[in-house]
């Protein structure tokens, strides 16, 4: 009776070491999420306002262009500067933009003046996922499936597909936009060389505007996609060898199991670290579409954010800059809890 | 009369290279292991020890290509068939391996029941899972390994834990012949004599007929086995029971072999320990003659023109050298006095 009792309180220790071991793990990483989101946001409010200039100012003058009257120009001046918020001492601004961060409004655009951030942010953000996330999926599932293949078939495909692939991924983003922009737009005139859609079009559901959508969205879609590819077979391509060779395969070739499952065995393992490259693609998304989107005057949050330096538009940048933190931060933390329930090796690594 | 679980017949297996040269690792070598009974297989490394081991279940996949000879388990002959069939109905069921770093021989992200499961599977479509999970505990209790291993990853499990779980695994369908390739080369000697004991006593259970175990250790192979097959450069040298080939070895490449081992018995202080000079052959162009010849301090220059066959000793017993019995015993014995002196 006593031993049993003793035997069920041993049981009952050792489980609540395990799942305190991984709460530990988890509030760890969630202690280093939260220090530096705060760094993040503090950057995010003060970079942008060490540049030079007075945004401020430049609307007045845009607005006050012909008016004479000094004294007119300076009550203006003072009302955009009372409205903004400008004139107050900085700490106060910091104060200010926390308390309306936290209740999601983020201010009014100076460079769009007056439609609030959120507005302008809510228009481009659709633009920069439906043209990255669909990039990022095609890229990863076309360069893993090659760069497995290669691993596998080995001889000629292997051969031709290596050199193509680490040409192609060490081409830098712009370099592989202007090359795709003069060769398919400008040369061959098949697809518009910019925007989203049609300049003569207004959004709507009709087949005239669809129809612009798409072929607006050929150009920067593969630019992206080309190179994710070949960074993704080259990775997927030495991780498959590895495994292919690993002592694993032999020893379950000689107990007799097909080469299909065989091969089914070495995939996921070596898909594990694609994974991770994967959801951090994912996580950087909205920051990684900026140069495509730059150069094909794409109206996603990469053109928005430009738009905003140009015109030292404040509450703009950082407000794309903090989706851009925030989403990376997520994901990397995200990536760090979830890779242990893919991965028995590292779940047994947190458990220590 | 015993039955015969594995014979080999003249069996020559290669490798062909990335510069397509070809490269005999197994040449022209014929073997028996009759039920119950054990072979070891020494020599030094590059010899083709572990490509036998390969060869010898009959499934060949890249850079290993058979060329002749005939693989006989229990009656059957398995060298022509077809390698699916080899590999549905002969692998796992008649003839089992055990890789030589068994360490590294479970897929990382597999829980070990899984992969009993697929094994199973392979060979036997109709069973449930509870059907496997009964039968691999069962198994697992009979071996002396917690029935817990089966719920986890290998990774979870320490080195030697591994090696006896790989060894289990094999066995799980009954094979006829077990070839374990150095199965305790990279254990602590605790988990190397855990391992041999396992090796036994599943010999002694009966779940498996024979066995053909493979290493460098010499000491090792005369405690386990009962016959030693000594290859030199991708051939038998001599063959003999295991007392035989570690006190009395014939050959002098067997004779070297055994003369720089340290086997702890019989005045073990008195005995000097040598070296055999020089490196096997390089078997892209293996020598006219004796392969040995180079390294051997008997040759002759006849040694180097004429291939030498193998001779018979009696009782079992062959070697391949063009010296009889006698003079070798002779020459070791003038040898060994002028050692003394």
């Amino acid at each position: 009776m006593f031993r049993q009792s003793r035997d069920m309180a041993v049981h009952y220790l050792n489980v609540r070491c395990r799942v305190k071991g991984y709460w530990k793990y988890f509030l760890n990483k969630l202690g280093w999420f939260l220090i530096t989101f705060v760094f993040a946001f503090l950057l995010n409010f003060i970079l942008p306002r060490l540049m030079p200039g007075d945004p401020v100012a430049a609307i007045v003058s845009r607005l006050a262009q012909g008016m004479s009257n000094a004294s007119g120009v300076q009550a203006i001046y003072q009302q955009y500067a009372d409205l903004f918020g400008t004139n107050k001492p900085m700490l106060e601004q910091f104060f200010l933009y926390m308390r309306n961060v936290v209740h999601g409004d983020f201010g009014l655009s100076f460079s769009q003046y007056p439609r609030p951030v959120s507005e302008v942010l809510k228009a481009s953000i659709g633009w920069t996922i439906a043209l990255q996330f669909p990039a990022i999926i095609v890229g990863w599932l076309i360069g893993n499936t090659l760069g497995a293949l290669a691993a596998y078939l080995k001889g000629s495909f292997d051969k031709i597909l290596m050199p193509v692939s680490i040409f192609i991924s060490n081409l830098p983003q712009f370099g592989m936009a202007v090359i795709l922009l003069v060769v398919f737009a400008v040369n061959l005139k098949w697809f518009p060389t910019s925007g989203g859609y049609g300049f003569d079009l207004l959004p709507s559901f009709t087949w005239p505007f669809i129809w612009s959508v798409i072929t607006h969205y050929q150009l920067p879609f593969w630019s992206i996609v080309l190179i994710a590819i070949g960074g993704q077979a080259i990775g997927m391509r030495s991780m498959a060898i590895y495994e292919l060779n690993a002592d694993y395969v032999k020893y379950s070739r000689f107990m007799g199991i097909k080469d299909r499952k065989i091969i089914g065995y070495v995939f996921r393992n070596a898909m594990l670290p694609q994974i991770t490259g994967l959801a951090l693609s994912i996580g950087t998304m909205v920051g990684g579409a900026l140069v495509a989107e730059i150069i094909f005057s794409y109206p996603g949050l990469g053109t928005t954010l430009l738009n905003g330096v140009m015109g030292q538009d404040y509450p703009l940048i950082s407000a794309s800059t903090l989706i851009i933190t925030v989403m990376v931060l997520t994901a990397n933390f995200l990536l760090e809890i979830l890779y242990g329930i893919i991965d028995p090796r590292i779940k047994a690594a947190q458990a220590d | 009369m015993a039955n015969t679980m594995l014979e080999v017949h003249e069996l020559t297996t290669k490798y062909v290279t990335r510069f397509r040269e070809d490269v005999y690792a197994v040449d022209h070598v014929s073997l028996k292991v009759e039920e119950g009974r054990s072979l070891g297989i020494a020599g030094e490394s590059g010899c083709g020890k572990s490509t036998l081991a390969l060869s010898l279940m009959g499934y060949y996949f890249p850079p290993l290509h058979y060329m002749s000879g005939d693989i006989i388990i229990d009656g059957r002959n398995i060298s022509g068939m077809n390698p699916d069939d080899v590999r549905k109905s002969i692998l796992g069921r008649e003839i089992a391996y055990i890789p030589q770093a068994a360490m590294n021989a479970l897929n990382p992200t597999q829980k070990i029941i899984h992969f009993i499961e697929d094994v199973i599977q392979e060979h036997d479509m109709y069973v449930t899972k509870k059907d496997i999970y009964d039968r691999a505990r069962k198994l697992f209790e009979t071996v002396g390994l917690p029935a817990e291993v089966l719920e986890k990853y290998p990774v979870e499990l320490s080195g030697g834990m591994k090696q006896r779980t790989v060894i289990a695994v094999s066995v799980l369908l009954l094979p006829k012949v077990l070839i374990a390739d150095e199965p305790s080369s990279a254990l602590d000697v605790t988990s190397q004599k855990m391992v041999i004991k396992m090796l036994k006593q599943l010999m002694e259970a009966g779940f498996i007929s024979s066995m053909i175990f493979i290493t460098h250790e010499l000491p090792l192979l005369y405690n386990v086995t009962d016959d030693i097959m000594v290859m030199y450069a991708g051939q038998i040298v001599e063959k003999a029971a295991a007392q035989e080939a570690v006190f009395d070895p014939l050959h002098p490449y067997s004779k070297g072999l055994m003369g720089s081992i340290i086997v702890p018995e019989k005045g073990l202080r008195d005995v000097k320990l040598t070296a055999i000079p020089g490196v096997p052959p390089n078997l892209k162009k293996p020598p006219m003659g004796c392969r040995f010849a180079e390294r051997c301090k008997l040759a002759k220059p006849e040694c180097r023109v004429t291939s030498v066959p193998l001779r018979d000793a009696g009782n079992g017993r062959t070697y391949r050298c063009i010296l009889s019995e006698n003079e070798l015993r002779e020459a070791y014995a003038r040898e060994a006095s002028q050692n003394a002196k």
